[in-house]
C-alpha cells in the first residue's frame, strides 16, 4: 500500500469533519481521529522506508496543476500534526464542550478539522502558489481557532496581532515565491540546488517563516495568542503551528542554495531567542504566557541545530552538522510532545479554577493528582533532564555544538558561545518550571478559586497519558527514533544519508532506563522507610511567626524577582507602586507587570510614530478643489525643472 | 562478574569516602579558629543517626517531599559513577557523558528545589529563588570549563578528557572551577552552612523541614556532589595521564586533600558575600572558565 | 624563552584590568593600577635582557618607586582627604562593565592579528595588552563617577600607551620611558591638586555635581 490512498482519505474525512463538526459533535470525533491515524500511518510509512510519494493531478487549480509530494522531511512534521491534532480532538471533547461553551464549540470542531487539512497541504504541497494559498488557508484557521472565545476583549486583541503579524510574515512569503517563480519560470518546487542564483532569497524564507515559528524579535504576537486561545489550540499552536515556520526554513533551506552567512545568522537568532525567551518565561505571573515563551526558547533550541546543519553545510559537509541537525529534527518532535502536554495541564487548571494567574493558586495537587502528575512530567521534559525525551534532542545539539567547537575550524566561533547560551537557557528553564509546577501545584491554596479545584475528566486525562508515554518513550528507547531522523536528514541533504548513530543512543537509552528503575526503586524505599521509622506530620517551620497564612508564600514574582532584575533591560517591567503611608497603614500596593517588550516598547511607539506622520500628511487631503490643481501644476512643474536638469528617460 | 565487582567497589568508595570530606572543612576550620572541632567523622555518625529516626511531613507536603531527596541522591550518584577515578576510569565512559553529568547535577538541584516548595515556606521559596537564578551563572560557568578541556583533548568523553597533561590555562580552570566549586556545594561566600538566620540562607533553608532518613539521604548527597567536584577539579588541573597508577593514585588523594583543605581556610578566612554582589562572583569565574577556553584554543592553533 | 616570561606578566597585566573593572573599593582599584604599573615597568629588563644598561636599570628603578610608591601614595592622600572608600554607584554597573572589559579583550587579541606587525611582537601579547588597557581605562573614565576612579582609569590607560611605547625600545630606549613617566607624574600632580580643591569647595567627590559653575 502506497501512502497515495492514506492520505486521500485522511483528506477526505477532514474534509467531511468540517462540514459535519457543527452539527454532530461525536462524528466528528471519529471523523477526525481516522483522518489523523490514516494520515500518521502514511507518514510513518514514508519514514519507515517506503520510497518517497509524489502526486501530479490532471487538473489544475488556479492556473497550476496540483503538485503533492510526501518525502521525509513533510513525513516527520506530518507525524507531529496527526499526534497534535488528535490529541487536541480528543482534549477539546470536554475542555470546550458543547455545554459550556454552546456556541463557539461547533464553531471550534469546524475550524479544528479546517486548521489539521491546511496543515497538512501545507506539509505535502510542492507548488509555490497552492503554499502559498495552503498557508493563507491555515493563517485563517488559526485566528479563528484564538478567537474561539471572542466576548473577551484580550482575545479579541490577541487575536488581531497574530493576524497581522502572521500577514506581515505572508507578505514576505509572497516575495519570496514570487521572485522564486520568476526566476526559475515556474510556480514548481523541488531540489534546486544547483541554481547559485536563489541564494539571497533564503534571507526572505528567513523572516517569512520566521514569523510564524516565533523566534526573537519575531516573535511578538506568540505570547498574548497562545495565552489567550482556549488550552487545546495554544497546544496545537505551540506544538504544531509554530513547527510550520521551521518546516518552511527547514525544506527551503534544503532545496535551495543557501548564503554562506546562513548559518552565522541562524545560529546567532536561535541563541539568542533560546535565552531571552525563557528570560521572559521566567519572569511571567500568567502560566499560559510562561508556556508560551517557553516554546520561543524551545524553537531557538531547533534553530541552534538547524543553524549548525547549515553551517556544517558551507564548511566541507562536517559530521557535526548531522548530528545537531538530527537533534534539532528530534526536538521538533519532542517539544510538540511535552508543551502539548503542558498546555494541556495549563488547561485541566484553567478549567478547573478559571484563573491564569499562579500567584492566585496553590496546593492543587491535593485536589488533581493527575494533573499535577503530568505537569511535573512535562516539567521535567521541557527542563531537558534525564531520562526524559527533551535531554536527548538538546543532548545531540550539545554534542554536534561541541564536535564543532573541538574541530577548530572557523564554525567554532558560532559554536562555542552557542553551547554557553544554550546551557544557561537549560537553567533557566529548569528554574521556570519548577516555580510555575511548585506554585500551581504545591504549599497551601493562596486565594479562595484554588481551594475548590477539581479534577479533569477522562477525555482529558487520556490525551494528557498519550502524550506522557510518548515523552518517556523517546527519553527511554532513543535507538527506536534513530533510523527514522537518519532518514528526514538523509531526505534533507542527499549527502547525508548515513545508517549509522554517529551519538551513542543505545548507551545512553540504557542509562536512561537503568536511572528511571533506580529512581522509582529510590522514591519508593525510602517512603517505606520514613514510614517504618515513624511519620507524623506537623506544620510547616515558621519560625515561631503566631499567625502564618497562605499569603505569605513565595510568589511567583517573587520567584522570578532575582532573574528578573539581571535581565530588567530587556523586560523593561512597568511598575506601579503606592508606599504604605502613616503609622497604621490601611493598604500598600505594588504592581509588576511585565509587557512584550519588542511589541510595546519598539513596534507600539514606531506604529504610534508613524500614524502621527500619516495623520499629518493627511491634512494635505481637505477637499478643496483649488488646492488640488495647485498640487497638478506643482507636479507639471517639478517635471519640466527635472526635464530641464538633463533627467534622462 | 568482574563488572559487578567493579561497581561495588566504586560505589563503596564513592559512598564510604565522601561524608570525610565536610569533616575535615569543619575541622580545618575549628583549628583556624582556636577551638578542637568535632571528629573528623562526625558525618558518619549523623547519617546513622538520622537513619534511624522518624520523620516530621508538613501537613502541606505531598509524598513528593520524600520522593524529592531520593531521586537527588540517585542522580547524584549517578553522575558520581560517570565521574572517571583517575587510572581507575569510570564504571561507564561513553562520548558525551560529560553533558549526561551536568544535567543529573541539574536533576538533583530541580528535585531540592521541588521538595523546598512543597512546605509551603516563604523560607523554603526564598532559597529555591536564590538556587536556581544563581545556578544560571554555575552553569555557565561549568559548560565554559568542559569546553576548555573539550576543545584541549579534542574528546566529549569524560575519560579523555580529564586524563591528559593540563593546559597553559591550568591556573585560569583551577581558579574558575574552584569559585563553582564553592558555589554549587554552598560554601563561603556563597551560602554560610553555618548561619542560623533563615533569610540568609540559600541551600540550608531549602532543606529546612527535612528530617530523618530523608535528610541524611540530602546529606549524603551534598558531600558526594562536593567529592565530585574536588575529582573534577583535582584532575583536570593535574597531569596525572601520563603516571604509573600508583603515583597518580597518590595524586589524585593528594589533591582532593589539598581542595578540602581549601575550602576550610576559604570558609574561615572570607566573609559571605551580601546576595547582590554573588552574580559578580559568579560572573568572574564564568570569564576564568572562559579564558582558559580561550587559552585551550590558541594553545591548539598553533 | 623570555618571550614566555613576557606573555605571563602581560597576562597578568591584563587580568588586573579586569579586577580593576570589578572592584567597587577605591584601595583595591589603586592597588590593581600600581601593580599593573610595576608589571609593566619590570618589562624594560626582560625585552632588553642581552644588552643591559645602566640607563635602562634607572628607567626600570624610576618606573617601579613612580608607578609602585609615588602614585598610589598621592592617591590614597586624596582618599583619605575625600574620606570616601567605595564607589556605590556607577554609572555602569560592575557586573556589564566587567562583561565588556572580558569582551574588548578577546576583541583586542582578535584585532592585534589582523594588524600588520613586526614578526617578533607577532606572538607576543604586547598589542593586545595596550589595547586592553587602553578600553580599560576608558570604561572605568565612562563608568565610575568618583573623581578618583576616574584618574585611576586614566592612569590605566597611560599604561596601555607604555605598553604599545615598548615596541619602539630598540630604537629609541628611553626618551619613551622618561617622556611617558614625566608626563604622567605631572598629570597626577595636577589631577591631585584639583581633587583636593574639589573637595574642599563642593564638600564631594561626585562629579554629577559639576554640572553648575560657580566663583
Amino acid at each position: 500500500m502506497t501512502p497515495g490512498p492514506l492520505l486521500l482519505f485522511a483528506f477526505l474525512t477532514l474534509a467531511t469533519g468540517v462540514v459535519v463538526g457543527v452539527r454532530l459533535s461525536r462524528t466528528w470525533l471519529g471523523l477526525t481521529l481516522a483522518g489523523t491515524v490514516s494520515g500518521l500511518s502514511a507518514a510513518l510509512m514514508v519514514l519507515l522506508g517506503a520510497p518517497d510519494w509524489e502526486w501530479r493531478s490532471a487538473f489544475s487549480l488556479g492556473g497550476e496543476f496540483v503538485h503533492l509530494r510526501l518525502d521525509g522531511v513533510s513525513a516527520l512534521f506530518l507525524v507531529l500534526l496527526c499526534m497534535g491534532g488528535g490529541a487536541g480532538a480528543i482534549y477539546a471533547r470536554d475542555y470546550w464542550s458543547e455545554h459550556r461553551y454552546p456556541d463557539s464549540a461547533p464553531r471550534g470542531r469546524a475550524w479544528w478539522s479546517a486548521m489539521l487539512l491546511s496543515m497538512g497541504l501545507v506539509l505535502t504541497v510542492s507548488n509555490g502558489l497552492h503554499f502559498l494559498i495552503a498557508w493563507e488557508l491555515f493563517a485563517l484557521c488559526g485566528y479563528f481557532l484564538i478567537t474561539l472565545d471572542r466576548q473577551r476583549r484580550e482575545v479579541r486583541s490577541a487575536g488581531w496581532v497574530y493576524l497581522v503579524a502572521s500577514h506581515a510574515g505572508t507578505v514576505f512569503l509572497f516575495a519570496f515565491f514570487s521572485t522564486l517563480a520568476a526566476r526559475t519560470g515556474g510556480w514548481d518546487l523541488g531540489p534546486m540546488r544547483e541554481q547559485t542564483g536563489l541564494a539571497p532569497l533564503f534571507w526572505l524564507a528567513l523572516v517569512g517563516f520566521g514569523v510564524k515559528a516565533g523566534f526573537f524579535p519575531l516573535h511578538i504576537w506568540l505570547p498574548s495568542a497562545h495565552a489567550n486561545a482556549p488550552s487545546h489550540v495554544s497546544a496545537i499552536m505551540s506544538g504544531v503551528a509554530i513547527k510550520m515556520g521551521i518546516y518552511g526554513i527547514v525544506r527551503f533551506s534544503g532545496w535551495l542554495p543557501v548564503p554562506s552567512a546562513a548559518g552565522w545568522v541562524v545560529i546567532g537568532l536561535g541563541a539568542t531567542s533560546a535565552l531571552l525567551g525563557i528570560a521572559f518565561a521566567f519572569a511571567q505571573n500568567d502560566f499560559k504566557r510562561l508556556l508560551a515563551y517557553s516554546s520561543v526558547e524551545n524553537i531557538g533550541v531547533i534553530l541552534i541545530g538547524v543553524g549548525a546543519a547549515l553551517l556544517a553545510v558551507t564548511h566541507g559537509d562536517a559530521l557535526w552538522g548531522r548530528l545537531a541537525f538530527a537533534g534539532a529534527l528530534l526536538h521538533v518532535w519532542n517539544h510538540g510532545a511535552f508543551k502539548s502536554l503542558l498546555f494541556f495541564g495549563a488547561g485541566s487548571v484553567l478549567h478547573a479554577t478559571g484563573t491564569r494567574e499562579m500567584s492566585k493558586l496553590g496546593g492543587l495537587w491535593r485536589t488533581m493528582l493527575w494533573t499535577a502528575g503530568f505537569f511535573v512530567l512535562g516539567s521535567l521534559a521541557v527542563s531537558a533532564l534525564p531520562p526524559l525525551n527533551g535531554f536527548v534532542s538538546e543532548w545531540l545539539v550539545y554534542l554536534g555544538l561541541f564536535d564543532a567547537a573541538t574541530s577548530k575550524g572557523p564554525a567554532a566561533w558560532a559554536a562555542m558561545p552557542a553551547a554557553i547560551m544554550l546551557a544557561m537557557a537549560g537553567a533557566l528553564a529548569m528554574a521556570s518550571f519548577a516555580k510555575a509546577g511548585a506554585m500551581i501545584f504545591l504549599g497551601a491554596p493562596r486565594t479562595q478559586v484554588a481551594t475548590h479545584a477539581h479534577e479533569c475528566g477522562m477525555w482529558m486525562r487520556g490525551p494528557m497519558l498519550a502524550l506522557a508515554v510518548v515523552c518517556v518513550t523517546i527519553g527511554l528507547a532513543p535507538i527506536l527514533f534513530w533510523p527514522v531522523v537518519a532518514r528526514v536528514v538523509g531526505s534533507w541533504r542527499p549527502a547525508w544519508i548515513t545508517m549509522e548513530a554517529p551519538a551513542p543512543l543505545l548507551t545512553l537509552g540504557a542509562v536512561h532506563v537503568g536511572l528511571a528503575i533506580l529512581v522509582l526503586m529510590a522514591a519508593a524505599w525510602l517512603w517505606r522507610k520514613a514510614h517504618a521509622n515513624s511519620l507524623r506530620r506537623g506544620l510547616t517551620w515558621d519560625c515561631g511567626y503566631a499567625m502564618p497564612a497562605a499569603r505569605m508564600q513565595y510568589t511567583s514574582a517573587s520567584f522570578g524577582g532575582i532573574v528578573a532584575g539581571w535581565f530588567g533591560w530587556v523586560l523593561q517591567p512597568e511598575r506601579k507602586m503606592r508606599r504604605p503611608r502613616g503609622p497604621f497603614p490601611a493598604e500598600a500596593i505594588r504592581l509588576e507587570r511585565i509587557p512584550e517588550t519588542v511589541l510595546d516598547r519598539i513596534i507600539g511607539p514606531v506604529s504610534v510614530a508613524i500614524m502621527q506622520v500619516s495623520t499629518s500628511v493627511r491634512r494635505l487631503q481637505h477637499g478643496r478643489l483649488q488646492f488640488y490643481i495647485l498640487y497638478v501644476v506643482a507636479g507639471l512643474i517639478a517635471l519640466g525643472v527635472l526635464v530641464l536638469l538633463g533627467g534622462a528617460p | 562478574m568482574n563488572l559487578i565487582l567493579d561497581l561495588v567497589l566504586r560505589l563503596a568508595v564513592w559512598m564510604l569516602l565522601a561524608p570525610l570530606l565536610p569533616g575535615i572543612i569543619n575541622k580545618v576550620k575549628a583549628r583556624v579558629a582556636g577551638r578542637r572541632g568535632p571528629p573528623v567523622l562526625q558525618l558518619y555518625y549523623d547519617l546513622a543517626k538520622l537513619w534511624r529516626k522518624g520523620v516530621v511531613l508538613s501537613t502541606l507536603a505531598s509524598p513528593g517531599f520524600v520522593a524529592g531527596p531520593a531521586v537527588a541522591w540517585v542522580a547524584l550518584t549517578g553522575a558520581a559513577m560517570l565521574m572517571p577515578l583517575g587510572p581507575a576510569g569510570s564504571i561507564l565512559s561513553f562520548r558525551g557523558d560529560v553533558l549526561l553529568l551536568i544535567y543529573l547535577l541539574a536533576l538533583a538541584r530541580f528535585c531540592t528545589a521541588w521538595a523546598a516548595m512543597e512546605t509551603g515556606s516563604a523560607f523554603e521559596g526564598m532559597g529555591a529563588a536564590r538556587e536556581v537564578s544563581y545556578a544560571v551563572l554555575a552553569e555557565a560557568a561549568i559548560i565554559a570549563a568542559v569546553l576548555s578541556l573539550s576543545v584541549q583533548t579534542g574528546s566529549v568523553s569524560l575519560v579523555t578528557m580529564l586524563s591528559p597533561s593540563a593546559g597553559a590555562g591550568a591556573v585560569l580552570l583551577a581558579a574558575g572551577l574552584f569559585t563553582v566549586l564553592l558555589a554549587e556545594n554552598c560554601r563561603v561566600p556563597f551560602d554560610d552552612p553555618n548561619t542560623h538566620l533563615e533569610l540568609t540562607m540559600i541551600h540550608e533553608v531549602m532543606v529546612l523541614d527535612h528530617s530523618g532518613p530523608p535528610l541524611a539521604a540530602i546529606l549524603h548527597g551534598a558531600s558526594v556532589k562536593l567529592l565530585l567536584f574536588a575529582l573534577l577539579l583535582v584532575q583536570a588541573v593535574l597531569p596525572t595521564g601520563k603516571s604509573s597508577p600508583l603515583v597518580a593514585a597518590g595524586a589524585l588523594v593528594a589533591g582532593v586533600l589539598v581542595v578540602t583543605v581549601s575550602v576550610g581556610l576559604v570558609e574561615s578566612f572570607l566573609a559571605r558575600l551580601a546576595f547582590r554582589r554573588v552574580p559578580l562572583l559568579l560572573t568572574t569565574a564564568f570569564l576564568f572558565c572562559l579564558f582558559a577556553l580561550l587559552v585551550a584554543w590558541k594553545g591548539g592553533a598553533e | 624563552m623570555s618571550g614566555e616570561a613576557l606573555n605571563l606578566l602581560i597576562g597578568l597585566a591584563m587580568g588586573l584590568n579586569l579586577l580593576a573593572l570589578g572592584t567597587s573599593r577605591l584601595p583595591s582599584l589603586i592597588r590593581a593600577m600600581s601593580a599593573q604599573g610595576m608589571l609593566l615597568g619590570l618589562m624594560p629588563l626582560l625585552l632588553e635582557a642581552e644588552n643591559l644598561d645602566w640607563r635602562i636599570l634607572l628607567v626600570v628603578l624610576a618606573t617601579l618607586v613612580g608607578k609602585g610608591l609615588v602614585i598610589p601614595g598621592l592617591l590614597r592622600r586624596a582618599m583619605r582627604a575625600a574620606n570616601i572608600e567605595r564607589e556605590i554607584q556607577p554609572f555602569l554597573g560592575y557586573v556589564p562593565s566587567l562583561l565588556l572589559g572580558a569582551c574588548g579583550t578577546i576583541a583586542a587579541v582578535a584585532l592585534a592579528r589582523a594588524l600588520p606587525l613586526l614578526p617578533e611582537h607577532a606572538r607576543s601579547l604586547l598589542v593586545p595588552g595596550a589595547i586592553a588597557s587602553v578600553l580599560t581605562g576608558f570604561i572605568l573614565m565612562i563608568g565610575r563617577v568618583k573623581a578618583i576612579s576616574q584618574v585611576c582609569g586614566y592612569l590605566i590607560l597611560e599604561n596601555g600607551i607604555y605598553l604599545f611605547g615598548l615596541l619602539l625600545i630598540h630604537s629609541t630606549p628611553w626618551l619613551v620611558e622618561s617622556g611617558i613617566l614625566l608626563d604622567v607624574t605631572v598629570g597626577v600632580f595636577i589631577i591631585g591638586i584639583i581633587v583636593d580643591r574639589i573637595q574642599r569647595d563642593f564638600d564631594s567627590l561626585d562629579t554629577r555635581k559639576l554640572t553648575t559653575l560657580r566663583e
